[in-house]
């Protein structure tokens, strides 16, 4: 009885999984050898492992890339199912989400110059230490050694401002730290490791079904050794790279950098990508924010004129208040965690709705100071002709207030292009994070981020171009 | 429809400003065809007069009646009523973004009085009258002050307005364009056009008007024809012409 009481609970537990396709797995591809992209594929130890487990189940996956900082959030409010991102177990993640057994056990080591003072953990007591954010090696730095480490969203940005000065020590796991000392011969990586850890799956709290699906499925593989065979398989991958960059690196020089950034497994193509994703948002957001933005120009601007519309003019001015009270990254981040975090939305959706949201508070005011501009007069003339209020609205002052605030409103657009450059903390990919998935597979600062920027600084032009073109042919009449 | 109908009037109209008595206790009685000239000195409230005539100022207190009809109530009968009461403004106040054309027929076919043919046919010949036909497809700032002024004269007349209230239409002018716009004026009230014309033209207003009004402090002093006003015994308005017509 108890025991058919069990396989119902169980079945109960395990049952919502079932309704699902596939099983949605968060990670932040960042982390070679665990998690990284091939060209367009996301691989890895910690995917192969994922995915065999579920494999055994029946089951498929869907790998979604984000911001390492984000990954156990995603789980809490439902937006993956399992993290699988190198994620070690500590006490503090424990209260968050629940842990599968550990599949892996990884030091983090500290990385430093070849020829800096720092021979040990005992030495870098107040020392610049650069750290990922968010990993471990954040978080043991930051209890022990110095409260405010520098936090860099990921390893190779950290690195590289190693290789320029900046810092004077890198803290990482082992994995990544091999592959970056051997690509750079002036760093080295100290013996003794800063602190060894575990690796394991998280879940949200309560996933009791999907928990044990991964526990049955970990020991399974540790025990018929199908997860020393992925390890050894990433390990060889892993020279192959490292002797790959290094004779790369020998050979470096302009067009080499420029042939392994861009056209080699046609890296190109994270950028044209990006760069529609960031023509797309920018462009629906831009159209929503003006139409939000006249639609609360004109509220207010009526309440001011006629004094009716108090309640919805009151609205505006809240909805004017927190918008622009905010940073544009947190309202991104809110309206896809929170506002949407139990509905499945398309992030490009989410995008376009934040940014354009955004932008009509900014082009509201923009507008509502160009119908300000237009002398009353306009408006009595259109009133005694006998127009109404709306129409001599629409018909005399907009138009007229448009023109004046064009090069407002062109300058706005500009800000939000560039503005949608924050669209990785949600993980679309957009054209600065195609350049950042480019950076973290060629371990080359340079050239992705100057051709990110040239690509932005180029639409910009274009846009101002295009703009001039238009505030030439509304001025004829003047 | 008789001479002497009574079209539009005013009644015990009162104005206050948060620190002024603009217009206190004025009522007038305009009849079909008149030509209703009102004079005084700056500030003595006749242009505020004029605009709560066609409610551009609410009036605190008083009534404006048309065709023995009270105006108040729905912005609905408010627009219909401005559409038999058309404005002139000092400052002209054509549409800066419209051709000369549009600026005229934009009311009528916008308010559904006519079609747009019919508008700019009418328009044309409102042109043609002007003898700004040419200008037809310029835009407001390529004309001169006193083009302007013609312009929105008959994109007032455009309408078919019933009344015309000019506030200082020529105020704004240099002197040698004085002359077409009062021309124009004139060429109007000689057609029957029913006029309440707010000026410091006063020999204009003596030669045009039917009745001169004086205000003063918002009230009016006096009104009658003009030859009588500008022989009133009253100190303040013998004043007021022996500054004027100096």
């Amino acid at each position: 009885m108890i025991k058919r009481l069990f396989l119902i609970l169980a079945f109960l537990t395990v049952f919502p999984l079932f309704a699902k396709d596939a099983v949605r797995v968060v990670t932040s591809a960042n982390f070679a050898p665990y998690e990284y992209y091939e060209g367009d594929k996301i691989v890895g130890i910690d995917i192969d492992i994922i995915t065999e487990i579920f494999a055994r189940h029946g089951k498929s996956v869907i790998v979604e890339d984000m911001k390492f900082d984000a990954v156990i959030v995603a789980i809490q409010t439902g937006k993956g199912d399992v993290a699988a991102s190198g994620l070690t177990v500590t006490e503090d993640r424990k209260k968050e989400v629940d842990f599968s057994i550990p599949y892996v056990s990884a030091k983090q080591v500290i990385i430093v110059p070849v020829s800096s003072p720092v021979k040990g953990a005992a030495d870098l007591k107040g020392k610049r230490i650069g750290v990922q954010s968010g990993t471990t090696g954040d978080s043991y730095v930051t209890d022990n050694i110095d409260k405010n480490p520098q936090r860099f969203d990921d390893a190779s940005t950290a690195v590289a401002s190693l290789l320029k000065g900046k810092l004077d020590a890198v803290v990482l796991d082992v994995e990544p730290a091999n592959v970056h000392a051997s690509k750079h011969k002036s760093l080295t990586i100290l013996a003794e490791p800063l602190t060894t850890e575990e690796y394991a799956f998280a879940v949200a709290k309560g996933q009791e079904g999907l928990l044990n699906m991964l526990n049955c499925g970990l020991q399974q593989m540790i025990d018929d050794g199908t997860l020393d065979s992925i390890r050894e398989k990433y390990d060889k991958k892993t020279q192959n790279i490292v002797q790959e960059t290094l004779a790369e690196s020998e050979k470096s020089g302009g067009w080499n950098d420029f042939y392994t950034n861009f056209i080699k497994f046609d890296r190109w193509n994270y950028l044209w990508e990006g760069f529609q994703v960031t023509m797309i948002v920018a462009m629906a957001s831009v159209l929503l924010g003006v139409f939000l933005g006249f639609l609360v120009a004109v509220i207010r601007s009526t309440a001011d004129i006629t004094g009716k519309l108090k309640t919805a003019d009151w609205f505006c001015r809240l909805y004017l208040t927190v918008i622009r009270g905010t940073p544009v990254v947190l309202q991104l981040m809110i309206i896809y965690f929170v506002v949407f975090g139990s509905v499945n939305v398309p992030k490009i959706v989410v995008a376009i709705i934040a940014f354009g949201i955004n932008s009509g508070a900014y082009v509201a005011e923009i507008i509502r100071s160009g119908i300000m501009s237009i002398d009353r007069g306009q408006m009595e003339a259109g009133r005694s002709l006998g127009l109404s209020y709306s129409k001599t609205m629409t018909l005399v002052i907009l138009p007229q207030a448009f023109k004046n605030v064009l090069p407002a409103l062109g300058n706005e657009f500009i800000v939000l292009l560039k503005e949608t450059s924050v669209c990785g903390f949600i993980a679309l990919q957009d054209l600065t994070k195609g350049g950042d998935i480019i950076r973290s597979q060629t371990y080359n600062a340079f050239m992705p981020l100057i051709a990110v920027a040239l690509i932005y600084l180029f639409l910009v032009m274009i846009f101002s171009r295009f703009l001039a073109i238009l505030e030439k042919r509304l001025k004829k009449n003047e | 429809m008789s001479k002497n109908e009574i079209i539009l009037e005013a009644s015990h109209l009162v104005k206050e400003f948060p620190a002024l008595r603009a217009v206190d206790d004025v009522s007038l009685s305009v009849h079909r065809g008149e030509k209703v000239f009102i004079v005084g000195p700056s500030g003595s409230g006749k242009s505020t007069f004029l605009r709560c005539l066609n409610m551009l100022e609410n009036a605190t207190s008083g009534e404006v009646i048309f065709h023995g009809k009270k105006v108040r109530g729905s912005s609905r009968s408010i627009n219909s009523y401005r559409c038999k009461v058309g404005m002139v403004f000092q400052h002209f106040n054509l549409f800066p973004h419209l051709t000369i054309i549009d600026n005229i027929t934009l009311a009528p076919v916008k308010t559904g009085l006519m079609n747009m043919a019919q508008a700019k046919k009418e328009a044309l010949e409102l042109l043609r009258r002007i003898g700004l036909e040419d200008k037809a497809e310029a835009y407001p700032m390529q004309l001169s002050g006193g083009q302007k002024q013609r312009v929105a004269i008959i994109r007032a007349c455009a309408m078919h307005p019933e009344v015309l209230l000019f506030d200082e239409p020529t105020s704004a002018l240099d002197p040698e364009m004085v002359g077409e716009v009062q021309l124009l004026m004139k060429d109007l009230a000689n057609d029957g056009m029913t006029m309440i014309v707010v000026t410091h033209e006063i020999a204009f207003a003596a030669d045009v008007a039917d009745r001169m009004v004086f205000m003063d402090q918002g009230k009016i002093l006096e009104a009658d024809a003009p030859a009588v006003l500008m022989n009133s015994e009253k100190p303040r308005i013998r004043e007021f012409f022996a500054k004027v017509l100096k």
